[in-house]
């Protein structure tokens, strides 16, 4: 077994023989456009709500919760799907949430949140996980569709003009410091600063 | 004209005999949370409409009556983790919110005691209080408010003084 | 002849504002003061009421000032609500003033004569009852006493509904009297008598304070009860060790507070019932002296039909459909057995429940340390197999002994502000006497007839057409003169198009309606009498915890309103006695010959008893003032004579104008909070400790009784279930509370809830407007995915309060073949983009 892995080895080492500098070099860009065009592809399959939802854990939690909020349906027809909100959309942020998520694939594996009393057990902290994740970026996800330069106040109900105008636009409060469970359920509020 | 032929004609006999049985039935028709439907068809469903959002306060029709809530509450959910009424309309948070401040007898329980937080029997907002929805009733409300009868008896008294 | 027709467009034209109080509506005087001050102005009367909405039985203050109500709030003295309201209590001041209320008697005319499809014209009273009592003599006369009937409800005041009974029963000779409440409360009813043999819960909402977990068998009690929920709420939320099951065949506001939550398929709760008994059986949970002291156990007949008509091939199939109440002994050992089929993986598998759910609420009925609090309403009610829903909840109290004391509870809610008061304690049903007796029974009968100083014979033996029934023998034409009183049928009976509108149309009968409003009810009337509604006559209501309370006239009806109980009375008068009783009854009592009806039910020493100066002083009454002596107590005097020293005692009158009520038995003075507890029930035998002395032994049933199908399942054609119920904003069929604006704008259209998904695979979207079609007819309404209600897959939720969205067009009027209550619950649609 060892030997025939030290053979391996060796040919990889040794310096080609039989193929052209620019058959190599080229062949090597074909393949790493190959390789690069199939790791995003990869990469985006599982940016997709269809992927997100093909575990149950998702579809019949916070997916299910998500059908009765205006990020499902809504006067313009927009629709927000999981990666939009809880995916960075540039690529070195997503590639590091990438990373996070392999953590999640370990717990989809040893079912941490595989029935729904064990998802609601583990609410809160799911939850902080993301909204510390929006404070610390500002709200990013949520800026990638409202921006504060876009929002025609005039057009929006006097209460909501009020708050965006004294705490959203001086840049006092975040999206998510007043919009937590706009599109989820909330877990046990008791320990957030807003809510006790 | 002399182009109409039998059938056409009955067609035209039996169409205005309809209209006219069709207006007999409508004259009796009293059910006035109907509009002029048949009671054995269907009329068109009218649109769900928005609720009203204009955060204006709306005169109560007495002192003891619960205020309409003057916004949209649609996805506000009060359950047993979370209050989302409480987030502006308790005494903490009122200063941020701007939003009124839940009425003192909201604090006390059955006996009628202070307690140090809004008691748990008032928890579910939504039991009292009600968004309204941008549409007319269809019956209007005869009821007299108070100040009318005091001020029309004051008048009364004025006039025969 | 020139006819003033009464039209809907008429009636909105207030025709009230002429009646309006001659201060509203003044000019405001330009004097500078802007806060009135003197106290003889601003004074207000307050006086107590109970609410007229649901049978929670709340108490109201309601303030009054020159002859109008002008404030309402909760009564802060009352036990029941301790100052709270729901939404609709508090408006309760505004559901007299719609604009539309009705004014004078309308009749439907033709050229000045009555005509079943002419308009409705403005009559006077004396044409109105010369009308009517032509037509229920001619009925009785050609078709004999089963020719006529009426159909009342658990809104009428005990006063109204025990004249009624009297007026039926005694008078016309007819058991077809009826009240709503069959399509509310009658399979508890039929719980009640087979397992207690005593109609009404044991226990009281005291026991909401006490207990350690709530179980919600089919009631969503946030809408339906919303101050008993304050109080589950209460407990919950103020004792952290408290919890809250709640059982539904789809997401309500009660989820909300649930710590388990369960969604189950229609029919499944009697797997889950019998899993909750096998469970207790199997983890050697059962109370043995308790059971052993106590019950008996009862094996009940199989295979009873689903109450629809007799040629129905479901009724033809089924072996026990003429015998559905019937049942055989058995021992505890069989009983066992019988359940031992119920296993978790049955009750997971059938109800779609998650075992870990189904466990956690059986192992709060087994631990004896937990005190459990059971609530159903309509989710039990509404079904076919309702008494047996009834039943089996007892089997589990009755296992395990948590009953009849603080916390333990098996608690039946009532849907009506009297279901309890007057359909069931008065006995307005089509089998029923006061105080629980039967009119099959002739010791029973006797009774009645003794109180009422009548022949012996009087009470006809046969028991009436049941609600559905009536309907069916009113399209069949053998029903023909009917009197509707406070409630609305055509809108509340299922299969309207098929059973209730033809019914009403058909060329043979004659149909009374007597409303406050215009309903949909009154306009498939022949004629409608504008009735005094809550506090514009004196009554009294019975809640869902025993508890009578009265109340005063506050303000007076508008226009020529009068009250059911003056509709009722004098009526009578346009009977002599010879008119409507056989010669051979009359020969038993010749001193009642040349009398009329009036003089023999309500001018006979006891009704009379009472003279007008005994009236309350500060408040009016008109039925006192117009028939000369008190009336009210007179009906009440003799009525509680059925009850005293039969467990069912009532207070001296008076009491109840001072308290907020009292529980039934009161007896030297005492209200009643737990019965068949020794201490606190005085009619339980000392040293018992427990005695259900509703049965002659003592003792309760347990009953084994399985699982059986639905009437109607959904298929490929009409693959969706429809279940229908009510809204927190709206009672009944919104006759009220859609005229008062607040209340309307909260809710104003019936809608369509249902699964997102459900919409998405139909190509539907939220708003859009649907059809809804059953086997039987079809609706039009709006698809809503969001919201209060959350639908599994696979069902659809429409509220029946909607005048213009008639949904009992769509429902099917199969009901439970003991109780004959409709199961409003369960049948198949399918939806279609209009």
């Amino acid at each position: 077994m060892f030997t025939k892995i030290k053979q391996y080895w060796r040919v990889v080492r040794s310096p080609s023989g039989y193929f052209s500098l620019g058959f190599l070099t080229l062949g090597g860009f074909l393949a790493g456009v190959m390789f690069w065009g199939g790791f995003n592809t990869a990469l985006e399959a599982t940016n997709t709500e269809e992927f997100c939802t093909s575990c149950h854990e998702m579809r019949n939690n916070v997916f299910e919760e998500l059908k009765q909020t205006v990020h499902y349906t809504n006067a313009s027809g927009v629709r927000a799907t999981c990666p939009d909100c809880h995916v960075p959309h540039k690529w070195t942020d997503k590639i590091a949430r990438k990373m996070q998520a392999s953590k999640e694939v370990w717990g989809k594996i040893f079912g941490t949140i595989s029935t729904r009393e064990k998802f609601l057990d583990k609410r809160l902290t799911l939850a902080q996980h993301e909204w510390h994740r929006l404070k610390a970026n500002n709200s990013l996800e949520c800026r990638n569709c409202h921006s504060p330069d876009s929002m025609d106040i005039t057009q929006q109900s006097p209460r909501a003009a009020e708050a965006h105008e004294t705490f959203l636009i001086p840049g006092r409060k975040t999206c998510i410091d007043c919009h937590k469970g706009i599109a989820h359920e909330l877990p046990d509020m008791s320990t957030v600063p807003e809510w006790n | 004209m002399k182009n109409i032929t039998q059938k056409t004609m009955q067609k035209i006999i039996a169409g205005v005999l309809l209209v006219v049985a069709g207006a007999v039935f409508a004259d009796s028709m009293v059910s006035t949370l109907r509009t002029d439907t048949p009671l054995n068809e269907e009329q068109k469903a009218p649109k769900i409409m928005p609720f009203e959002d204009t955060d204006k306060k709306l005169k109560r029709n007495y002192p003891e009556q619960p205020p309409v809530i003057p916004h949209d509450t649609e996805g506000y959910r009060i359950d047993l983790n979370a209050n989302k009424c409480l987030s502006c309309h308790a005494r903490s948070r009122t200063e941020d919110s701007g939003a009124p401040m839940v009425s003192i007898t909201h604090f006390m329980d059955r006996e009628g005691q202070f307690l140090a937080t809004i008691s748990p029997r008032r928890y579910f907002c939504t039991q009292c209080h009600v968004s309204q929805r941008e549409v007319k009733p269809l019956v209007d409300n005869d009821f007299v408010d108070i100040d009318e009868l005091l001020h029309g008896a004051q008048s009364m008294e004025h006039k025969s003084n | 002849m020139l006819q003033n027709k009464i039209t809907r467009r008429a009636l909105l034209k207030s025709q009230a504002a002429a009646l309006a109080s001659t201060a509203a509506g003044l000019p405001l005087s330009g004097q500078a003061q802007n806060l009135v001050t003197e106290s003889n102005k601003t004074e207000l009367k307050w006086s107590k009421a109970p609410c007229r909405f649901c049978g929670t039985g709340c108490s109201v203050m309601v303030a009054t000032k020159d002859n109008h109500v002008v404030a309402t709030h909760g009564d802060a003295k009352s036990p029941v609500n301790r100052g709270l309201n729901c939404v609709k209590g508090y408006f309760l001041s505004k559901i007299m003033y719609g604009k539309d209320r009705l004014t004078q008697p309308l009749l439907r005319k033709t050229n000045g004569k009555f005509d079943k499809n002419g308009e409705f014209t403005p009559v006077s009273w004396d044409e109105a009852f010369d009308i009517m009592a032509e037509k229920w003599k001619t009925a009785l006369k050609d078709k004999g006493p089963t020719s006529v009937g009426m159909f009342g409800s658990g809104q009428w005041t005990i006063y109204e509904g025990y004249a009624a009974s009297k007026l039926m029963k005694a008078g016309f000779r007819s058991n077809n009297l009826e009240p709503n409440a069959r399509h509310c409360m009658a399979s508890a009813v039929g719980g009640f008598m087979r397992t207690f043999g005593i109609d009404e819960p044991m226990g009281c909402y005291d026991d909401m304070e006490a207990a350690d977990a709530f179980v919600l068998w089919g009631s969503n009690m946030a809408e339906m009860h919303p101050i008993l929920w304050t109080r589950v709420t209460d407990r919950r939320l103020s004792a952290k060790h408290v919890k809250v099951a709640v059982l539904s065949t789809y997401e309500h506001r009660c989820f909300d507070l649930a710590d388990i939550p369960m969604v189950f398929k229609p029919q499944t709760d009697l797997v889950i019932l019998n899993y909750i008994a096998n469970y207790i059986i199997q983890n050697n949970a059962v109370n043995e002296d308790f059971v052993n002291k106590h019950t008996i156990f009862k094996r009940g007949n199989t295979d009873i039909g689903y109450g629809l008509r007799p040629e129905h091939p479901l009724q033809q199939a089924a072996a026990n459909a003429d015998k559905a109440g019937g049942s055989v002994d058995m021992t505890f050992d069989e009983y066992a057995e019988f359940v031992s089929e119920y296993t978790l993986d049955k009750a997971h598998e059938m109800s779609g429940v998650p075992k870990n759910r189904l466990e956690e609420m059986a192992k709060l009925y087994a631990d004896p340390n937990v005190k459990v609090t059971s609530f159903w309403t309509m989710g039990f009610n509404q079904h076919t197999r309702g008494v047996w829903a009834n039943n089996l909840v007892y089997n589990i109290h009755l296992l395990t002994g948590k009953i009849s004391e603080p916390g333990n509870s098996p608690f039946s809610l009532t849907g009506q502000p009297s279901a309890c008061g007057t359909a069931r304690e008065v006995g307005t049903f089509a089998h029923r006497l006061p105080a629980d007796l039967v009119v099959k029974k002739k010791e029973h009968r006797d009774i009645a007839e003794k109180i009422w100083k009548l022949p012996e014979g009087t009470i006809p033996e046969k028991v009436g057409y049941h609600a559905v029934k009536q309907n069916r023998m009113l399209k069949d034409g053998k029903l023909n003169a009917y009197w509707i009183q406070v409630n609305n049928n055509l809108q509340a009976a299922a299969n309207m198009n098929e059973e209730t509108l033809p019914g009403y149309r058909n060329p043979d009968n004659f149909i009374i309606v007597s409303d406050a409003y215009p309903t949909v009810t009154a306009e498939a009337a022949d004629l409608i009498l504008p009735t005094a509604m809550w506090v514009e006559k004196e009554g009294g209501f019975g809640n869902a915890e025993r508890r009578t309370q009265l109340w005063h006239q506050l303000v007076d009806a508008p226009g020529e309103s009068k009250s059911d109980l003056w509709q009722l009375m004098e009526f009578s008068k346009r009977f002599a006695i010879e008119e409507v009783w056989p010669e051979e009854l009359l020969a038993k009592m010749p001193e009642h010959r040349g009398k009329s009806l009036y003089d023999v039910l309500y001018r006979n020493g006891n009704v009379d008893a009472f003279p007008l100066s005994e009236t309350a002083e500060g408040y009016a009454n008109q039925e006192a003032e117009d028939f000369g002596f008190y009336v009210q107590k007179g009906l009440f005097e003799e009525y509680a004579a059925f009850g005293r020293g039969h467990g069912h005692d009532l207070a001296p009158f008076e009491r109840y104008h001072e308290e907020r009520g009292l529980r039934w038995p009161v007896v030297d003075g005492n209200e009643t909070k737990w019965r068949f507890r020794e201490g606190s029930d005085p009619y339980v035998t000392e040293g018992t400790e427990v005695e259900f002395y509703g049965h002659k032994d003592g003792k309760a049933r347990i009953f084994a009784l399985p699982y059986e199908p639905p009437a109607e399942v959904p298929d490929e054609e009409y693959p969706l279930w429809l279940s229908t119920g009510r809204v927190v904003e709206h009672w009944h069929s919104g006759s009220m509370t859609q005229r008062v604006p607040e209340l309307y704008k909260a809710f104003p259209d019936a809608v369509c809830f249902m699964h997102p998904d459900d919409a998405t695979e139909s190509g539907l979207h939220r708003g859009q407007e649907i059809k809804i079609i059953s086997r039987r007819g079809e609706i039009r309404t709006r698809v809503e995915t969001r919201g209060r209600n959350r639908p599994p897959r696979g069902l659809v939720f429409v509220p029946w309060f909607d005048a213009s969205q008639l949904i009992n067009k769509v429902t099917l009027d199969a009901t439970d073949p003991i109780s004959k209550q409709t199961d409003y619950k369960k049948c198949a649609i399918r939806i279609e983009a209009v």
